[in-house]
């Protein structure tokens, strides 16, 4: 069986989070429009101390997707097996949020709306330029989970220190 | 309200002696005045008045984001405190800027700022949830560490909380505290930290979950990659076996060390700060990961300071990478083509000055006790350690009992001075608890800030001792910076003098947010009799409005301007809000900024050309690396042609009423005017 494709991390020898937040801004700019915590589909766990970020991002399992009582109008599933919200069918019954079995929840409920809608990673499947996240990352720290992790640049480049 | 682009919507006055709230509208300074600094400015000016001392209630500290704040443009997520600074000497109203994630989680929050008045009668900490305001007791933070605090609440509040802190040094008045938030980001200059220790306000902790809306998202997008083009390339852990402890210092480290780079704030489209991994700590056992800017890494190694190259200052076409690549290691080679450029990479070699040889434990230990009391690393790097090093050198320590022989060389005396002095410890605890320069002045000037150090030597002239003094005091109770002399005194009388016109007219030091830059053509223009040539104020004047637009837009030292692409914070600015503005608009905006602070200087605080042209002359009677001094004539003289090119009277340094009105502050001269301080 093939890979499943999803954006993840890579570690930090290969390339460190700088915890900007791109990620998340271009994501929620990008499908929503605004910048905001609750509009998220990729969420950085930022620590405020040691500052070891860490990205969390939907695997693209599928759990959600079964759970929809609107499967495959509302929840539906591309030729590339990635799970998308068709929002204007989604009823925001909430059910794929309750589903999903990781922390934080990889789908979210967008409460902006007078009727909720649900809000997931789709990979950016229509975008030709492929996921935002991974485009706007200004360290390259994100990349696709079927694809080979890249060899790091170990040298430090020019500089005054 | 209609909702706005770029901004919240309003900012949140918190009273902490009535432990009230308010909710006062952004479009009461909108879009007269931008954000950030050039807001602040404006409360102050309508609401504190003359005779109000830093650690009054009535003082008001108030923190304020721009209009790019969250919205995702590079380098929005900076914002800026303002306040009476206790640092200061005098005291008089300053301001300090902040990077990290709390200015944008407020946004989220719904506010553009917060001011912050009175006093708790015990110790408070405040958290902000969207529309809900707590007063909290902050029994269970007071008296912990910065990084302890800022756990625990995340601890008490959830995870995705942000919060700016104090620690003990903001506390107990240390009059060097900083205000510090995520990343080691602190707001450190002006001694704010203690301001809100005089309030009893340990922290404030927001949550937001509003959004903010940007006006343009196809050209917010092309920002993020045309802004200081960022180098977009893996960013690895790097294992290193030697610590590049300044330009020229490389430092074996026993075992190696880690290090990699870090943005300090949110949404930022680079990554400037460097970042050592499992490093060792002041405070704790465990290891820790630290994050560093420029000046800290001498705490490291200080056998020299600073050197300098003319193109971290002057600048052509063909050869100019923004600060934050030159921090990151990302700078593109030298374009050799460039017909300057044998000139441009010509190093100019730091001084020797054997203040303390290379220790890589003990400058992370130095520099991590900074972060975890919260206070100002400048002042104990590049101040209170070179004067405990010069001082002992020179005898003048000779009858002092600090309770432990001076050995800057030792860990243990490294934590014990800095214990000393954040816990008023002793008579001398208390006494350099109240800063370098008040501290100085009470223990003599003369002998324990004068005294001659004989021990640096000048490598642009080889054997050339310099004359330094033990004190590397500038002027308002600030060391020197970018000036010539002390940490960094290489940089070329073209660079300093200017810097020394803008510390002038300015509250502190301004090399954090108007480091001078211009263009290569300036430097040969000027650099032979810079103080009778009309650029060197001009380009003084140009850095210091740019420094108004950078922290009233916001955006960050490091990356604006772009001297060739000088609309680019225009852009920012329409991006974010959709309001057009022009290049002159801009430069209106930052001088109205600047002409408001002057004004509360004029107004609370004394301000005048006699107070301001004395307080920079001293330091410029000492030589630079070059052995070039400075005289009472020539200084007067630059002074005299940046009045002119300000507008102002000579006289008095007072701005006259044209300038004010000019700017649309008809207001604020006809108040000046009948207190007597408008020039006759």
């Amino acid at each position: 069986m093939a890979k499943k494709r999803y954006v993840v991390q890579y570690p930090e020898d290969v390339s460190m989070c700088a915890g900007c937040n791109s990620c998340e801004v271009v994501c929620a700019l990008l499908h929503d429009g605004v910048v905001s915590p609750k509009q998220r589909r990729i969420f950085v766990e930022r620590d405020t101390v040691m500052f070891m970020h860490k990205i969390h991002t939907c695997r693209q399992c599928g759990v959600c997707y079964n759970k929809c009582p609107k499967k495959d109008t509302a929840l539906c599933v591309d030729e590339n097996g990635i799970y998308y919200i068709n929002r204007d069918e989604c009823i925001g019954c909430g059910l794929c949020v309750k589903a999903c079995p990781f922390t934080p929840k990889r789908i979210q409920m967008d409460s902006s709306e007078p009727k909720p809608k649900a809000i997931k990673c789709d990979l950016c499947r229509t975008r030709p330029e492929g996921p935002a996240c991974m485009e706007f990352c200004q360290v390259k720290c994100l990349g696709f989970s079927d694809e080979p992790v890249p060899e790091p640049e170990v040298k430090k480049r020019g500089g005054l220190f | 309200m209609e909702k706005m682009y770029g901004y919240a919507g309003k900012i949140l006055r918190i009273n902490l002696t009535n432990k009230t709230t308010e909710n006062v509208p952004i479009t009461d300074y909108v879009p007269k005045y931008i954000g950030g600094r050039s807001i602040a400015n404006k409360i102050f000016w309508d609401e504190v008045p003359a005779g109000i001392k830093a650690f009054d209630p009535e003082n008001k500290l108030i923190y304020m984001t721009g209009p790019t704040t969250a919205t995702g443009i590079p380098s929005g997520g900076r914002t800026v405190f303002t306040s009476i600074s206790p640092n200061s000497l005098p005291e008089q109203y300053s301001w300090s800027g902040m990077g990290g994630w709390f200015g944008s989680e407020l946004k989220f929050a719904g506010y553009d700022g917060i001011i912050i008045e009175g006093a708790a009668e015990e110790p408070t900490r405040i958290f902000i949830e969207n529309d809900k305001v707590e007063f909290l007791s902050a029994d269970d933070v007071w008296g912990q560490y910065v990084h302890e605090t800022q756990e625990m609440l995340e601890e008490i509040h959830g995870k995705d909380v942000k919060s700016f802190v104090i620690g003990p040094a903001g506390e107990n008045l240390i009059r060097i505290a900083s205000i510090t938030t995520a990343n080691d980001n602190a707001a450190a200059k002006s001694g704010f930290g203690a301001v809100m220790g005089s309030k009893k306000l340990k922290a404030v902790t927001v949550r937001g979950t509003g959004t903010i809306v940007p006006a343009d998202i196809d050209h917010l997008l092309e920002l993020r990659k045309t802004m200081n083009t960022p180098p977009m390339r893996l960013n690895p852990v790097l294992h290193m076996d030697k610590c590049e402890a300044g330009p020229n210092i490389q430092l074996p480290v026993e075992g190696g060390l880690k290090q990699t780079q870090v943005s300090c704030s949110f949404g930022c489209n680079q990554h400037c700060n460097r970042m050592f991994v499992d490093v060792k700590s002041g405070t704790s056992f465990k290891k820790k990961n630290r994050v560093e800017k420029c000046v800290g890494i001498f705490a490291m190694d200080f056998t020299e300071n600073c050197g300098w190259m003319p193109n971290q200052t002057f600048i052509t076409e063909k050869n100019h990478d923004a600060p934050c690549k030159t921090l990151s290691g990302d700078m593109d080679p030298p374009d050799m083509t460039d017909e300057h450029a044998a000139e441009l990479f010509k190093w100019r070699p730091a001084d020797t000055v054997n203040f303390w040889k290379g220790d890589f434990d003990k400058g992370n230990v130095m520099m991590d006790l900074c972060n975890q009391y919260g206070i100002d690393k400048w002042d104990v790097t590049v101040w209170l350690f070179p004067w405990l090093s010069m001082g002992q050198q020179e005898g003048v320590f000779e009858d002092i009992d600090f309770g432990m022989p001076i050995d800057v060389e030792s860990e243990e005396f490294v934590r014990y001075i800095l214990d000393m002095i954040t816990y008023r410890k002793g008579y001398y605890g208390n006494l350099l608890a109240e800063g370098m320069a008040r501290a100085i002045r009470v223990m003599g000037k003369e002998k324990f800030g004068d005294t001659i150090y004989h021990g640096r030597y000048s490598n642009c002239i080889p054997g050339l001792q310099l004359d330094i003094p033990i004190s590397l005091e500038t002027a308002w109770g600030g060391s020197f910076h970018w000036q010539g002399r002390g940490y960094q005194s290489a940089i070329d009388i073209a660079g300093w003098l200017p810097a020394s016109l803008e510390l002038m007219s300015s509250p502190r030091d301004m090399q954090t947010v108007a480091h001078f830059h211009a263009t290569w053509d300036y430097y040969e223009a000027v650099k032979d009799d810079p103080y009778h040539n009309r650029l060197v104020p001009q380009e003084a004047i140009e850095c210091e409005n740019r420094a108004e637009v950078k922290d009233s837009i916001t955006s960050c030292e490091w990356q604006a301007p772009d001297h060739y692409w000088p609309e680019m914070e225009c852009e920012m600015y329409e991006t974010a809000t959709g309001f057009k503005m022009s290049l002159d608009e801009l430069n209106e905006m930052a001088v109205r900024s600047k002409l408001l602070m002057r004004a509360i200087h004029i107004r609370n605080f004394g301000r005048d050309r006699d107070l301001e042209v004395n307080a920079v002359f001293p330091g410029l009677t000492y030589p630079d690396s070059q052995g070039i001094t400075t005289s009472w004539e020539d200084w007067n003289d630059v002074v005299d042609l940046y009045y002119e090119e300000r507008g102002w009277d000579k006289k008095t340094g007072w701005p006259t009423r044209e300038c004010y009105e000019k700017v649309g502050l008809k207001e604020v001269a006809d108040e000046l005017e009948t207190i007597g301080k408008l020039p006759m």
